[in-house]
C-alpha cells in the first residue's frame, strides 16, 4: 500500500539500533548499540530478527539476542508494543523508512515502561487485563441455556459500539497514561504462585484502572446483553482506582493505534458515575 | 481468595476507600466556592479602576456580615482551599508528569495544571499574608505589620491595598501578584474544562472542542479583569494614596452611621503616616497604640 519514495536518494548505507535490554525481572536495565544493513521497507520486527541473525553490537562483540514479542504481525493482537523512538506503538506496524524520516541517525527501542520487563523488550501485562476483569468487560451468557436471538441493536449503537469492540489490549494508552503509573512487585522467599498473584491483585486494585478498561465497560454497558451487569460495573468505576483516577491528560486517544474515541468513554463513565452515585445515595 | 479480599478492603486506607467521592469533592471544591470566589474576588478589586469610592462600597458590602464574616472565611473559603490543595498535592504526586516526552497540547494542559497549581498555593499563602493576615489574634496581625505584613484595612481598601504593594521594593509584590494571579486563572479556567469530562457535561470531542473555546473566552474575559484588578492595586503614587485614604475616612463615618457595616477599628488604617487629618477623627483615639509599622 506505500509505495517505495524513489526519489529518495538519502538512503543510508546502515542503520543504527539502540536497544534498551534487561537481562530479567528487577534487574539493572543497560543499552546497547546495534548495527544493520539498510533495507528498503523495514519494519521493526524485521529490524530485530537481523539483530539476531547478527548476534553481535556495533563493536562485534557476541551478545545474547534480544528478546522480544510478537503475534500477529497486522497491528491486532497488541503483542508487539514497545516504545520506539520515545513513543509507545506496535512494532509490527512501525515501518522503519517512516522512522528514519523522523531520526535518520538511529532507532531507539525501549520497552513499555509502566509494566515489569520480563527481559529486554518484553513486559508482563497482567495488570492490563486484571482491569478487564475489574470492570467485568464481556457479556453474561454462559450458553447453558438457548436464550433465543438478542435483542435488536439500533444502528446509531452498532456505530457508537464498534470503535470501542477494536481495542485490542496492547496497553498503549497505559504506557502514555500520566496517571497510570507503574506497579511492579517481587516473590518474596515463601510465598507461593498463588499467595503472590493475590498480592499482585490487590495491589492492581486500588491503583487506576486505566483507558482501556473505562472504554469497556462503556462498551459493554451499551450492549443489549451486557448491560444487565452496568451497575456493577459502574460500581467497580467508583472504587478504588476507578474514573476518577483520571487526570485527562488525553494522552490515551492521542496514542491509540485503533483510534478509540476513549475519552468519549471516559467523559461518558464520568456521567454514568455521577448519575449512578447520586442515585445510590437517595436510593439507600 | 475471598476472605483474602475483604482482608484488604478493611486494610485501605481512607482516602483510597472514598478516592471517588474526595475527587469529586475536590472538582466541586475548584468550582464551587473556590473559582467563583476567586472571580468575585477579582471583579471587586478591578472596580477599584473606577474610583475609590466603588471599591470601598464594594468591601463594606463584603465586610457587612460583621461578626459572621470569619465564619465566611473559613468556611466559605480558607477551608474548602486548605482541603483542595491538600488533595491536589496528592493527586499530583501520584502523577507522572510525560508531557516532554508526549507534547500533545492536551497534556501539556494537564502538566501546567499541575506547575500552576503549586504556584497558585504557594502565591496564594503570601498573598493571605501580605495583605489578610490570615487569623484576626491582635498579637498575630501586629508581628506580622512590624514585617510589612498583614497589610490590608477592609475599611479603608484602597489606599492600604495600594501601599501595601509599595512595600519592599514596589517591584517584588507586584510582581509576585500578576504570575501569581494569571497561574490562579489558568488553574481555574483549566479546571472548569476538565471538571466538565470529569462529571460529564461535555463527552465527545465536538462538544469538548466547543467548551474548550467557551473556556478560551471565560479566560479572556478573566485575564482582562485580573490585569485591570492588579494595575488599579499596582500603579499609585502617595499622593493618589493620600487622597483614597481622605475619601476612605469620609466614607467610613457615613457607613457606620448608615448601619452599612459594624464599627471596627481594627479594620481601619491608624497608622500615622499618609493621611494628617484621620487622628482628630474621633471614636477610635483609644485604639491608636493599636500598630506603628513599616
Amino acid at each position: 500500500m506505500i509505495a517505495m519514495d524513489s526519489a529518495n536518494k538519502k538512503r543510508p548505507e546502515f542503520i543504527n539500533v539502540r536497544v534498551k535490554r534487561q537481562d530479567a525481572p528487577g534487574k539493572q536495565p543497560y543499552w546497547q548499540l546495534f548495527k544493520i544493513e539498510y533495507e528498503p521497507e523495514l519494519n521493526v520486527i524485521s529490524v530485530l530478527q537481523r539483530i539476531a541473525a547478527l548476534a553481535e553490537n556495533v563493536d562485534g562483540k557476541k551478545v545474547a539476542p534480544v528478546s522480544w514479542d510478537c503475534g500477529c504481525l497486522e497491528e491486532v493482537c497488541g503483542s508487539c508494543t514497545m516504545q520506539i523512538n520515545g513513543r509507545v506503538r506496535q512494532s509490527c506496524s512501525a515501518l522503519v523508512d517512516r522512522l528514519l524520516e523522523d531520526n535518520a541517525d538511529e532507532l531507539v527501542l525501549e520497552p513499555m515502561s509502566k509494566f515489569p520487563v520480563v527481559r529486554d523488550l518484553i513486559v508482563d501485562r497482567k495488570r492490563l487485563f486484571r482491569g478487564l476483569e475489574r470492570v467485568k468487560a464481556w457479556v453474561p451468557v454462559d450458553s447453558y441455556y438457548n436464550m433465543g436471538s438478542g435483542e435488536r441493536q439500533l444502528r446509531a449503537t452498532q456505530e457508537q459500539n464498534y470503535p470501542l469492540s477494536q481495542c485490542m489490549s496492547c496497553g498503549c494508552c497505559l504506557d502514555a497514561c500520566p496517571q497510570y503509573t507503574k506497579i511492579e512487585l517481587t516473590q518474596e522467599s515463601g510465598e507461593t504462585d498463588e499467595q503472590f498473584a493475590a498480592r499482585q491483585d490487590r495491589e492492581f486494585d486500588q491503583a487506576f484502572v486505566g483507558a482501556h478498561a473505562l472504554s469497556q465497560a462503556m462498551l459493554f454497558n451499551n450492549h443489549p446483553t451486557g448491560k444487565a451487569l452496568a451497575g456493577e460495573r459502574l460500581d467497580a468505576l467508583t472504587s478504588p482506582g476507578g474514573v476518577q483516577g483520571c487526570g485527562n491528560a488525553q494522552n490515551c486517544v492521542a496514542v491509540c493505534p485503533k483510534e478509540i474515541p476513549l475519552t468519549t468513554s471516559i467523559a461518558r463513565a464520568g456521567r454514568a458515575t455521577t448519575i449512578h452515585t447520586i442515585k445510590k445515595w437517595f436510593d439507600r | 481468595m475471598s476472605d483474602s479480599s475483604t482482608d484488604s478492603t478493611s486494610e485501605l486506607s481512607f482516602f483510597t476507600k472514598h478516592e471517588f467521592a474526595i475527587r469529586r469533592l475536590h472538582s466541586l471544591t475548584g468550582i464551587i466556592p473556590l473559582g467563583l470566589y476567586m472571580v468575585i474576588h477579582l471583579t471587586t478589586n478591578a472596580s477599584l479602576l473606577n474610583g475609590v469610592e466603588t471599591f470601598q462600597w464594594a468591601v463594606y458590602l463584603i465586610h457587612s456580615p460583621g461578626q459572621l464574616l470569619p465564619l465566611i472565611e473559613w468556611g466559605g473559603i480558607f477551608a474548602p482551599l486548605i482541603f483542595h490543595a491538600a488533595v491536589g498535592i496528592w493527586i499530583a504526586r501520584s502523577a507522572r508528569i510525560n508531557s516532554s516526552q508526549y507534547p500533545f497540547t492536551s497534556n501539556k494542559r494537564y502538566s501546567w495544571q499541575r506547575w500552576t497549581g503549586f504556584a497558585a498555593l504557594i502565591y496564594l499563602f503570601l498573598h493571605i499574608m501580605h495583605l489578610h493576615g490570615g487569623f484576626h489574634a491582635d498579637g498575630w496581625l501586629s508581628a506580622l505589620n512590624r514585617v510589612g505584613l498583614g497589610q490590608f484595612r477592609p475599611y479603608n481598601a484602597g489606599s492600604t491595598l495600594a501601599a501595601a504593594m509599595k512595600v519592599g521594593f514596589g517591584v517584588l509584590w507586584p510582581a509576585i501578584y500578576l504570575v501569581g494571579v494569571l497561574c490562579c486563572v489558568y488553574h481555574f479556567i483549566n479546571g472548569l474544562w476538565t471538571a466538565g469530562i470529569t462529571w460529564g457535561l461535555w463527552i465527545t470531542p465536538k462538544a469538548q472542542s466547543r467548551a474548550t473555546k467557551v473556556c478560551l473566552v471565560l479566560g479572556a474575559l478573566l485575564t482582562i479583569v485580573s490585569l485591570s484588578a492588579w494595575s488599579a492595586a499596582v500603579f499609585n503614587s502617595d499622593e493618589d494614596i493620600a487622597e483614597m485614604r481622605a475619601v476612605e475616612d469620609r466614607m467610613y463615618d457615613s457607613a457606620v452611621e448608615g448601619g452599612m457595616v459594624p464599627n471596627n477599628p481594627h479594620k481601619r488604617d491608624l497608622r500615622p503616616g499618609e493621611s494628617v487629618d484621620e487622628p482628630a477623627d474621633g471614636l477610635q483615639v483609644s485604639n491608636v497604640d493599636l500598630v506603628p509599622a513599616s
